[in-house]
C-alpha cells in the first residue's frame, strides 16, 4: 500500500464508519467529507479529520462532485472512497478524479458509464455469453412497447433506462395495461433520472434475486465471494440479504459464479461489485439484470461468509495492489443474514423516523455483527436514508444464522425513536421465510398483509 | 464515560490539526486544557488521576465528543460573514488585483466580499448584510469549510 496515505472519505453514516475503520487496519488516514447535519456523527470523531462541505442539504454536500474533489485537494488526500449511494456510482466523481490526479476507490469512469446504463451493461452481458432477461433494446412509446411485449410475451417490466432502486419500474399484465405502464414508467424515470428512456424486460412472477459479489484488480485478477439472495424486499428496496443462496444446486450456482466472472473479465473490472440476477424458481433459470459497481449496502454477508475484507480490498485494488487472495483460498464457510435496521415505523405504513436516539444497547456474542454509526444521545437527522444500522448473524447453516439473527434481535434495545427491529423479528419467525418458500413478491403480497392483520 | 489515553491523544491531535487557540473539555473526573498561547500548553493533574481504559473494541462513544471552536469574541454591534461552502477563499478577483473590500469598508447586502473556489470555479461571496468590515479571518487561499466565519463585520 505504498501509494495511498490519505484518503478522503465521501460518505455518510455507517458506510463511512465502515471506510474508516478499513483505512484504520491499513494504515491509511482519513478526512471525512461531512455536511452541517453531521457534525457529531460518529464517522467525524472517528476520522483522522474532519470537514464541513456544505448544508444538510445533500445536493449542496454529498451529491456535490465538485465540493467532494476539492476537500480531497485542499486536505492533500490522494484518493476518494465514495461508499455507496450519493457519487459512488456517478461518471462525473470518477471523471473528476482522473483529470485532477486523484485516485478514485471505484472502477475507471469508463467503467462506471458502460455499467451505470443498463441497456449498455445488457448489451455488455449479452457479449460476454452471459444470459439475459429475454427483453428489449430502447422503446420510443406506448406503441413501440406494444409491439415489443407481444414479442417478448405478457407479462413485462418497463425499466427506467438510466433507473435503479426500483423507480421507474412498472408491470403490464396484459395489452390493455401497456400504454398507461409505459406512460407512468416513462414519466417517472424522466422525474427521478431526468431521462425518459425505459426498455423492457419478461417479467417473471416466482423470482428470486440473487447477486454474485465480485472483486477485479488492474492485474487482470478477478475472483468471486459467493453468491448473496436478496428476495425479502419491499418496494424494490432490499430489506434481508442473506447468503449462500441455499436454493441454488451446486451446478447452478457454478453456472452463475462463473457467468458474473466472464462479465467482469470482459469489462476488466476493477474494484469490488455485484452482478445481480433474477433466478426463476420455476425454470431454474437464472439472468443477468444489471451490475453494481460500488460496495454495497450488504457486503458484510459475504465477508462472514469468506472471512474477506472488501473496503480493504477496494482500497488495495485503488493502490495499484494485486487482490490478497485468490480464487482458490476463498471457501464459503456457514450462512450469513444481514436485517438492514431502519428508522421507521412498519406499522405506519414504514413511515421514516428522524430523532434522537435515547438508549442504544445492541447485541453482542459470537457470530453477531453491527455496522452501525449510532450511539445513546444519537440524533438521526431528518435529510437522509432511515438505515440506522446492518446486524448481521453467520451460524454453520441457515437455521443455525435465523436463530442466532433471532436472538439478536431480541438483545437489540432502541429506545427514542421507532425502529423495524420487531418487523425483522416476526420475518424471522415466519415459517414461510424459515423453509425458505419465498420470492421478490413474498415479503409485500403475503407477509405484509399477514403483518398487518396481527396488528389490529 | 471513560476516557483512555488514546481519546486523549486524538484530541490533542484534533487541536492541533485545528485553527483554534485552546480547548477545554470536562468529562466525569476528566478536565482537559490545552493552549496554544503563550503559556506553555498544560494538562490538568486530574487527567493523570482518571481511571485509564482500554478502548473498548465496538467503538461505543456514550456522548459526543464536543470540538467546536471557540466563538469568537464578538462586539454586540458586531456578527460574522460566513462561508456558503467549503472552498479555497480568495481576497481578490486575481493575484494581484486589489482586495474586493478593506478593512474599514462599508459593504452593503450586495457586496462581493470574497471568491470560493471549488475545483476552479469561483464562486462571489455577497456580504448579506449593510456593515463595516472590520476583521478578515482567513488567510488567501486557506481552505475553508461551510459556515466557517471570514469577516468580522460592524452593522450599520
Amino acid at each position: 500500500m505504498a501509494q495511498l496515505k490519505r484518503v478522503l472519505v465521501a460518505n455518510r453514516g455507517e458506510i463511512a464508519v465502515r471506510v474508516i475503520r478499513a483505512c484504520e487496519a491499513l494504515g491509511i488516514e482519513t478526512v471525512l467529507a461531512m455536511s452541517a447535519a453531521d457534525r457529531d456523527t460518529m464517522g467525524a470523531k472517528l476520522a483522522t479529520r474532519a470537514v464541513c462541505i456544505g448544508p444538510a442539504s445533500s445536493t449542496q454536500s454529498y451529491l456535490n462532485a465538485n465540493l467532494i474533489a476539492q476537500a480531497a485537494r485542499s486536505t492533500h488526500c490522494d484518493a476518494i472512497h465514495p461508499g455507496y449511494g450519493f457519487l459512488s456510482e456517478r461518471y462525473e466523481l470518477a471523471k473528476l478524479c482522473e483529470d485532477n490526479a486523484i485516485i478514485f476507490v471505484g472502477p475507471s469512469a469508463d467503467s462506471i458509464r458502460k455499467v451505470g446504463d443498463k441497456l449498455i451493461a445488457r448489451t455488455m452481458a449479452a457479449a460476454a455469453g452471459v444470459p439475459i432477461v429475454p427483453g428489449s433494446e430502447r422503446v420510443e412509446d406506448a406503441e413501440h412497447a406494444a409491439a415489443t411485449a407481444a414479442n417478448i410475451g405478457y407479462p413485462v417490466m418497463l425499466k427506467a433506462a438510466a433507473g435503479g432502486g426500483g423507480r421507474g419500474v412498472f408491470v403490464a399484465l396484459n395489452p390493455a395495461e401497456i400504454h398507461t405502464s409505459f406512460e407512468r414508467a416513462s414519466a417517472e424515470a424522466r422525474a427521478a433520472f431526468g431521462d425518459g428512456s425505459l426498455y423492457m424486460e419478461r417479467y417473471i412472477g416466482n423470482a428470486r434475486h440473487i447477486e454474485v459479489q465480485v472483486l477485479g484488480d488492474s492485474h487482470g485478477n478477478a475472483i468471486h465471494l459467493g453468491e448473496r439472495d436478496c428476495s425479502i424486499q419491499r418496494r424494490y428496496q432490499k430489506v434481508i440479504e442473506e447468503g449462500p443462496a441455499t436454493i441454488l444446486t451446486p451446478a447452478l450456482r457454478m453456472r452463475l459464479h462463473h457467468a458474473a466472472l466472464s462479465l467482469v473479465k470482459h469489462l476488466n473490472y476493477r474494484n469490488a461489485g455485484t452482478v445481480e440476477f433474477l433466478y426463476d424458481a420455476d425454470r431454474q433459470e437464472f439472468f443477468f439484470i444489471e451490475m453494481n459497481a460500488r460496495v454495497q449496502v450488504e457486503h458484510p454477508v459475504s465477508e462472514l461468509i469468506t472471512g474477506v475484507d472488501i473496503v480493504q480490498e477496494q482500497l488495495r485494488i485503488a493502490a495499484g495492489d494485486a487482490l490478497s487472495v485468490d480464487q482458490d483460498s476463498i471457501k464459503v464457510t456457514g450462512h450469513a443474514i444481514e436485517c438492514r435496521i431502519n428508522a421507521e415505523s412498519p406499522e405506519n405504513d414504514f413511515m421514516p423516523r428522524a430523532g434522537r436516539i435515547n438508549l442504544w444497547q445492541p447485541p453482542q456474542g459470537e457470530g453477531i455483527r453491527l455496522d452501525s454509526h449510532c450511539y445513546s444521545g444519537y440524533l438521526v437527522p431528518p435529510y437522509y436514508d432511515s438505515m440506522i444500522g446492518k446486524l448481521l448473524a453467520h451460524g454453520v447453516d441457515r437455521p443455525a444464522a435465523i436463530r442466532r439473527m433471532s436472538q439478536a434481535l431480541d438483545q437489540f434495545r432502541v429506545d427514542g425513536i421507532a425502529t423495524n427491529i420487531e418487523f425483522h423479528k416476526a420475518v424471522l419467525a415466519d415459517d414461510e421465510y424459515v423453509a425458505g418458500r419465498v420470492n421478490t413478491k413474498w415479503l409485500e403480497n403475503v407477509f405484509l398483509p399477514r403483518f398487518q392483520k396481527g396488528l389490529h | 464515560m471513560a476516557v483512555s489515553k488514546e481519546d486523549v491523544k486524538s484530541l490533542i491531535k484534533i487541536f492541533e490539526q485545528s485553527d483554534w487557540q485552546e480547548m477545554r473539555l470536562e468529562v466525569d473526573g476528566l478536565k482537559l486544557m490545552v493552549s496554544k498561547s503563550g503559556e506553555a500548553a498544560r494538562v490538568a493533574p486530574a487527567t493523570l488521576a482518571a481511571p485509564v481504559v482500554a478502548a473498548p473494541a465496538a467503538p461505543a462513544p456514550s456522548a459526543p465528543v464536543l470540538v467546536a471552536p471557540t466563538p469568537l469574541p464578538l462586539a454586540g454591534n458586531q456578527t460574522v460573514i460566513k462561508a456558503p461552502n467549503l472552498g479555497s477563499f480568495w481576497r481578490q478577483p486575481k493575484p494581484g488585483a486589489p482586495a474586493y473590500v478593506e478593512i474599514g469598508q462599508s459593504i452593503d447586502e450586495d457586496t462581493t466580499v470574497a471568491l470560493i473556489e471549488v475545483m476552479k470555479l469561483f464562486t462571489p461571496v455577497k456580504a448579506g448584510i449593510r456593515a463595516k468590515i472590520v476583521r478578515c479571518l482567513v488567510e488567501d487561499g486557506e481552505m475553508v469549510e461551510y459556515d466557517m466565519p471570514l469577516f468580522v463585520v460592524e452593522k450599520i
